[in-house]
């Protein structure tokens, strides 16, 4: 039995709008375990985005408990919170954000001169990562010079890079054409077998749904349904 | 800090014109800032060495009864000063007198100095070489304003110290060229020996230079008045001078520092996205903030640099060329025709604070913004 190594409890989550509020989230619980290859599906505004965030530490909970990695988050302080997302996490988001002043290379060195590693370890990891999404070639470009599907790959070897123990990835392949948003999915895919990585996925593209071992449905903030895929599961 | 250093290095370099444009305003504002300072540095020196050299020695000592600003002391304003007191002093007597240049009547101060003196450049040495019978010298002014020259001879009439009117033709034996125009305009010199004679004054004196080895003793009669007391309008003018100069400095430091902050304000929201990016990928929002401040000071570094380099060129060709000022002429201070701009090391890296701080602080103020910033908003772009 793998180890969880997230663990959502009775997780409320409320926005003011206006003079009243918004529940995007409602007494959400969820664990997920090392290795999984899980999505959070639903429509918009359901709240997988929200729920996403909370996990990465980027967002709170308003009622409950959200723990990763063994960190509640609840708990934690900007400085704590931020090497979880720096040692712990990777991020993957619909529109890439990558910086735009930097090249390649450098966008994905960015996570671990964070974490102080020396030149060589970077450029040692940087290259591996660039080499695993198959853009070894590409690390002096710029972004600007990148199709979307090489950018949002850019974004995976950025993700990887510090072998993370968890990937959260929101809505990866909704700027994608179909041929590069399958390339994209196989390369996680095999990176989550290789590496034992966590790949968490907020989506509603059934090209996604396809890959996914797991799927955690969302409505209205509530877990409607959490269905493990069998055929998947046994691949 | 030296990720953050090197971060912000890269996101400038990387920004482009943005970047440019604000290291060109801050670099111009550099180098109006160091010039202005150096040609008022250079004003001061030129001033201070000019008064020293031709007027005011190591300090004058003053009869008691002559104020060198009211004219009607001039009459009475003089004395006898014991011989064992005049050690180290040259004795300057003054009265008023007319001259007749061209059928003009002019009143001119007829100034006595020692032949032999060198603590002041007045070139008095020009009276020995002389065979006139009552040589005289000039300044360059007083020359063109009485359309004399070296040779010319002109009637000079005055009064001995009984108050009887006086005549005789003066020859002037040279002209001198000096920037003190209190040493030149309207005044005449002549052997203090010889404007002794002519009125009767033997031995009075109104006023000694010091030299450099002269030790002042409280004399009865006598008033000492120090270099430094006597370059007290210099200092006064060039105080006012600077008042204005900074005026210009802060309205410069304002536009620059508008340009920065207008950048920075803009950065807050047009890099919502990657200030977004920075804090998923582990960042701080403290850490964050410090690289956008670190930017805005970086603008300030570039442009020290880029000053420098277009500045030294301009400021080294000005401390040798000079800078005429025609239009600064016939003011009290002895500004020179051309000033030589005086760049120092203090006033330089007092312009480099004054710049970089600024900058520093204007840049911090939006940045705070980021500490407070919801990275959430932030990646989509959200934040208002």
């Amino acid at each position: 039995m793998k180890e969880n190594i997230i663990t959502i409890e009775h997780v409320t989550k409320r926005y003011p709008v206006g003079e009243g509020e918004f529940t995007a989230l409602n007494d959400v619980n969820i664990q997920f375990r090392k290795g999984e290859f899980a999505g959070i599906v639903g429509p918009s505004g359901s709240g997988k985005t929200t729920l996403l965030n909370i996990i990465g530490s980027l967002d709170s909970p308003t009622e409950g408990k959200a723990v990763v990695m063994g960190k509640n988050i609840s708990e934690l302080n900007h400085k704590d919170s931020a090497l979880l997302r720096n040692l712990h996490l990777g991020f993957i988001f619909q529109v890439y954000n990558l910086l735009p002043v930097y090249t390649v290379f450098e966008n994905v060195e960015f996570a671990l001169l964070l974490q102080n590693k020396t030149v060589t370890e970077r450029k040692k990891a940087v290259m591996e990562s660039l080499e695993w999404v198959g853009l070894g070639k590409m690390a002096n470009k710029k972004p600007s010079k990148l199709s979307g599907g090489e950018g949002q790959r850019v974004a995976i070897a950025r993700a990887m890079v510090k072998r993370p123990e968890i990937v959260l990835a929101d809505e990866p392949t909704a700027n994608l054409d179909s041929a590069n948003a399958h390339a994209i999915l196989k390369t996680m895919k095999t990176l989550n077998k290789e590496l034992n990585t966590t790949f968490l996925f907020s989506t509603h593209d059934e090209k996604v749904m396809g890959y996914l071992e797991r799927m955690v449905h969302l409505e209205d903030g509530k877990v409607k349904q959490d269905e493990i895929i069998e055929a998947k599961k046994t691949e | 800090m030296k990720l953050l250093f090197h971060l912000a290095y890269k996101n400038l370099v990387g920004a482009g014109l943005r970047t440019w444009l604000n290291v060109g305003i801050l670099s111009f504002v550099y180098i109006i800032i160091v010039f202005y300072n150096g040609f008022v540095d250079g004003l001061s020196r030129q001033g201070t060495r000019n008064s020293i050299e031709w007027e005011i020695g190591n300090g004058e000592l003053l009869n008691n009864k002559y104020d060198p600003y009211n004219a009607f002391t001039l009459l009475d304003g003089h004395g006898i000063l014991p011989a064992d007191k005049e050690k180290n002093l040259v004795p300057v007597l003054i009265r008023q007198a007319t001259i007749y240049p061209q059928g003009r009547m002019v009143s001119i101060l007829i100034k006595g100095i020692e032949t032999n003196q060198t603590i002041l450049k007045i070139p008095t040495q020009l009276f020995t070489s002389s065979t006139a019978k009552i040589p005289a010298l000039i300044g360059k002014q007083m020359a063109a304003s009485t359309n004399l020259k070296a040779g010319d001879e002109i009637m000079l009439r005055w009064r001995d110290k009984n108050g009887t009117f006086d005549a005789a033709n003066i020859t002037i034996a040279g002209i001198f060229d000096t920037q003190v125009a209190t040493i030149d305009i309207g005044q005449i010199w002549i052997p203090i020996k010889k404007l002794r004679q002519m009125t009767d004054l033997n031995q009075h004196t109104t006023l000694f230079i010091a030299v450099n080895d002269y030790v002042n003793e409280n004399i009865s009669g006598w008033n000492f008045k120090s270099q430094y007391d006597l370059l007290s309008n210099i200092r006064g003018l060039i105080r006012v001078e600077k008042v204005g100069d900074y005026i210009i400095y802060l309205l410069l430091l304002a536009i620059a520092m508008l340009a920065i902050f207008d950048t920075q304000v803009l950065s807050i929201f047009r890099r919502q996205r990657e200030i977004g990016t920075y804090i998923s990928l582990g960042m701080t929002r403290a850490q964050v903030a410090k690289l956008f401040t670190i930017e805005g000071c970086m603008y300030s570094l570039f442009a020290t640099v880029i000053g420098a380099v277009f500045g030294t060129p301009l400021f080294i060709y000005f401390a040798h060329a000079g800078i005429g000022t025609p239009s600064m002429q016939g003011l009290a201070i002895p500004i020179a025709n051309i000033v030589y701009p005086v760049y120092g090391v203090v006033a330089i890296v007092s312009t480099i604070v004054l710049v970089v701080v600024p900058a520093t602080i204007v840049s911090f103020l939006p940045a705070r913004k980021i500490s407070q910033m919801n990275p959430v908003d932030a990646l989509k772009g959200k934040v208002q």
